[in-house]
């Protein structure tokens, strides 16, 4: 990774500590700089609030030309996040055809955070789960709670 | 050749000193005042010399012995009487067939000795067992042992066959009875009637060679049928050669034409050359001067001045960096680096301007579009000159292109619906094809167009183009105002039809819209990572097929 790409991600992170995202916190090693790990609490009113969410943010080497790659560590229950180990996301602007530079890993936490409380339901990574949001909303929501509790205590 | 069978008949011919015509002809004499014999169970031990279609034949006779010895071991075999070459005629070279007992690989040199140098056609031995009537056996047999290495099959020029012990003795013994004159001969009281007295009536015979077992032909059969197949394979090979270079050519003049964009169609991710980019104007970043708020106020009427520089004055830019004012218009739009995200330091500063007027720093912007892309980071439109083409046109670039427009005019001619309704049924499909053609991930490629209703993040497009707001103001919109900016910015130069204006009001009508301008741009941004690692990934026979027959799937 060039210096400049570690230059712009200490910046970023700079500049996410400033801006204090609310509800979140990012673990930053130096020594790692490509691989952040942030805990997210599920915002207030959405079937996730109360439980709170690991997830991995890795830059590829070529950053930022190319999007940083975001997973779930924690499993959640979204139509957008994939329902296996990986828990991984690839939509809006994570996507590499859609990603631009001057993205900034801010915009993709916020993105993360408005996902969790309206999932992009024409987007989803689990088709079913995305009906189900759509048709039985309480279903949905009963679901999602009940994985918040097995698994994001 | 091996034989199929010796006829030995028996003929009638004058005798060359008492006719004034002398011609090849002969009678052959009636089967029953003759000796007629079909010899079976014959062995060839060579073939030497014998051409398919020319069955050997001649007069049958013993030649002669040069040793003592070997005259004499020779008594207990053959009848005394037996014809010899003197019991011929002398003055012409009548077509002979030797015939002999195998009875000592040391007489039987000398028998072949004397036949290489008479007129022999066939030379017939038989093995000393006149109880025999089995076939003999096969050349490399030990009773045919020359302790010569087998030289002698080689050093005659004539076919070899060996005959049963019990066939050898009869035909000795008939040619005992047909060397003298005709009145000596079986019958010789009735064939004096027919003949004159000084005809000679002897032995004939003739050599049925089989020409099924034609190893020597069989050779030459598979050489003419390999070299056939390597002249198809060959010609196949340079006429697809021309075919694909033709294509190249063709390909390439329609790029240099503008009817074909390679990268807008995902043929092939380009890279800008370093020698093009250095035309690119390069020069200090100027900072934010009065006549840069001025039309910054004038920008930020219109509502999109973010990311797309056709909301900025579409003045042409003057190639020399001298003139500063003409920059002045991107620059307000930009004061940090979109890559770096650092600040332009103006006059310090200096950047690079790309055709659609976004500006980076040199440092920041050369390396990425020299290796990895030659569109804006920012805007995606292409760095490079409309009809730019790379210097080489290659095979697969050629076939992903035809796949691509075959591709379309299938999808133009069989759904009439939207190509949006087509990735909705079946993505399975189109990944599948977007996998082959641009080398993609497979994941999931269901392509949505952001709706009215749902709220993006702000901060998304914010970085770039938006002339510095404070940051509180972002924060606070982070969920608010829905965005028509998440539509990928359309680029006009890329060949793909504009869209229509959307379709304000309806909000279904507006998502189709979207959806459709979405697709169509898909293609676009996604270029192959490069036609050469996918050809390195195939493998090395495919390769090797690839370069006898360039274009062949
Ligand atoms: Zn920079
Ligand atoms: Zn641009």
């Amino acid at each position: 990774m060039s210096a400049s790409a570690k230059k712009r991600i200490m910046r970023e992170y700079g500049e996410c500590m400033t801006e204090k995202p609310a509800g979140m916190k990012i673990n930053f090693d130096e020594q790692n700089m490509t691989k952040w790990e942030v805990l997210m609490d599920g915002p207030d009113g959405s079937a996730y609030a109360g439980g709170h969410f690991k997830l991995e943010i890795v830059f590829p080497n070529e950053y930022p030309f190319k999007p940083p790659v975001v997973s779930f560590r924690t499993k959640i229950y979204h139509p957008n996040v994939s329902n296996d180990d990986k828990g991984s996301m690839c939509l809006g602007l994570l996507r590499p055809d859609e990603w631009k530079p001057p993205n900034k890993v801010v915009a993709v936490l916020r993105l993360i955070q408005s996902l969790m409380v309206e999932p992009n339901i024409d987007d989803a990574i689990e088709p079913s789960i995305g009906n189900e949001y759509k048709e039985n909303r309480k279903e949905f929501e009963k679901n999602a709670k009940d994985w918040v509790k097995r698994y994001a205590k | 050749m091996s034989a199929e069978s010796i006829n030995i008949i028996t003929i009638d011919f004058p005798d060359p000193d008492h006719t004034e015509t002398i011609d090849d002809s002969f009678d052959r004499l009636a089967s029953n005042e003759s000796f007629e014999f079909p010899v079976q169970n014959i062995q060839t031990l060579s073939s030497k010399g014998v051409e398919r279609g020319d069955d050997p034949y001649g007069l049958l006779y013993i030649p002669a012995l040069q040793t003592d010895e070997c005259r004499d071991a020779e008594k207990d075999y053959v009848p005394k009487n037996a014809t010899r070459l003197d019991n011929l005629p002398h003055d012409v070279q009548y077509a002979l067939i030797a015939v002999a007992p195998w009875f000592s690989s040391t007489c039987m040199k000398e028998y072949f000795a004397t036949a290489r140098n008479e007129p022999v056609k066939a030379f017939i031995v038989y093995q000393p067992d006149p109880e025999s009537t089995a076939t003999p056996p096969e050349t490399n047999d030990k009773a045919w042992a020359m302790n010569d290495g087998g030289s002698w099959q080689y050093s005659n020029q004539f076919p070899t066959y060996a005959v049963p012990g019990a066939s050898g003795y009869l035909i000795a013994s008939q040619m005992s009875n047909y060397s003298g004159n005709i009145s000596t001969v079986p019958h010789g009281d009735s064939l004096k009637q027919l003949y004159p007295e000084t005809d000679y009536v002897r032995l004939w015979a003739k050599v049925a060679a089989d020409s099924g077992t034609q190893l020597p032909s069989l050779w030459v059969f598979l050489v003419i049928v390999l070299g056939l197949l390597i002249l198809i394979i060959g010609a196949t090979s340079l006429c697809m050669h021309v075919v694909q270079r033709r294509r190249r050519n063709a390909l390439r003049r329609r790029v240099i034409n503008g009817e074909v964009d390679l990268e807008a169609l995902g043929v092939k991710r380009l890279t800008v050359p370093a020698d093009y980019l250095s035309e690119l104007p390069v020069f200090p970043y100027l900072g934010e001067s009065d006549h840069v708020e001025k039309s910054m106020a004038q920008a930020s009427t219109t509502a999109d001045a973010e990311t797309s520089p056709k909301g900025l004055p579409l003045s042409r830019r003057s190639s020399a960096p001298d003139a500063p004012k003409s920059y002045a218009s991107a620059m307000f739009a930009q004061s940090t680096c979109p890559i770096c995200l650092d600040d332009f330091e103006p006059k310090e500063s200096q950047v690079r301007e790309l055709p659609c007027r976004h500006i980076f720093h040199i440092d920041c912007i050369d390396p990425f579009l020299l290796n990895n892309s030659s569109l804006c980071p920012i805007c995606k439109q292409s760095v490079l000159p409309p009809g730019y083409c790379p210097s080489k046109i290659t095979n697969v670039m050629v076939r992903r292109e035809r796949l691509i427009s075959r591709r379309r005019a299938q999808n133009a001619a069989g759904h009439t619906h939207s190509p949006g309704n087509i990735v909705a049924r079946l993505p399975g499909a189109y990944d599948s094809f977007r996998a082959r053609v641009g080398g993609t991930t497979g994941g999931r490629r269901i392509f949505s167009a952001p709706s009215r209703t749902q709220s993006r993040p702000a901060d998304i497009e914010m970085s770039s183009g938006t002339p510095p707001v404070p940051r509180a103001g972002i924060t606070a919109a982070a969920t608010t105002a829905p965005e028509i900016v998440a539509v990928p910015q359309p680029t006009q130069q890329n060949g793909v039809e504009e869209c229509p204006e959307p379709p304000s009001d309806q909000p279904q009508q507006r998502r189709e819209w979207a959806r459709q301008r979405a697709l169509a741009l898909l293609g676009n941004r996604h270029g192959p990572p490069g036609g050469e690692e996918e050809e390195q990934v195939r493998s090395r026979w495919r390769r090797g097929l690839n370069k006898i027959f360039p274009g062949f799937r």
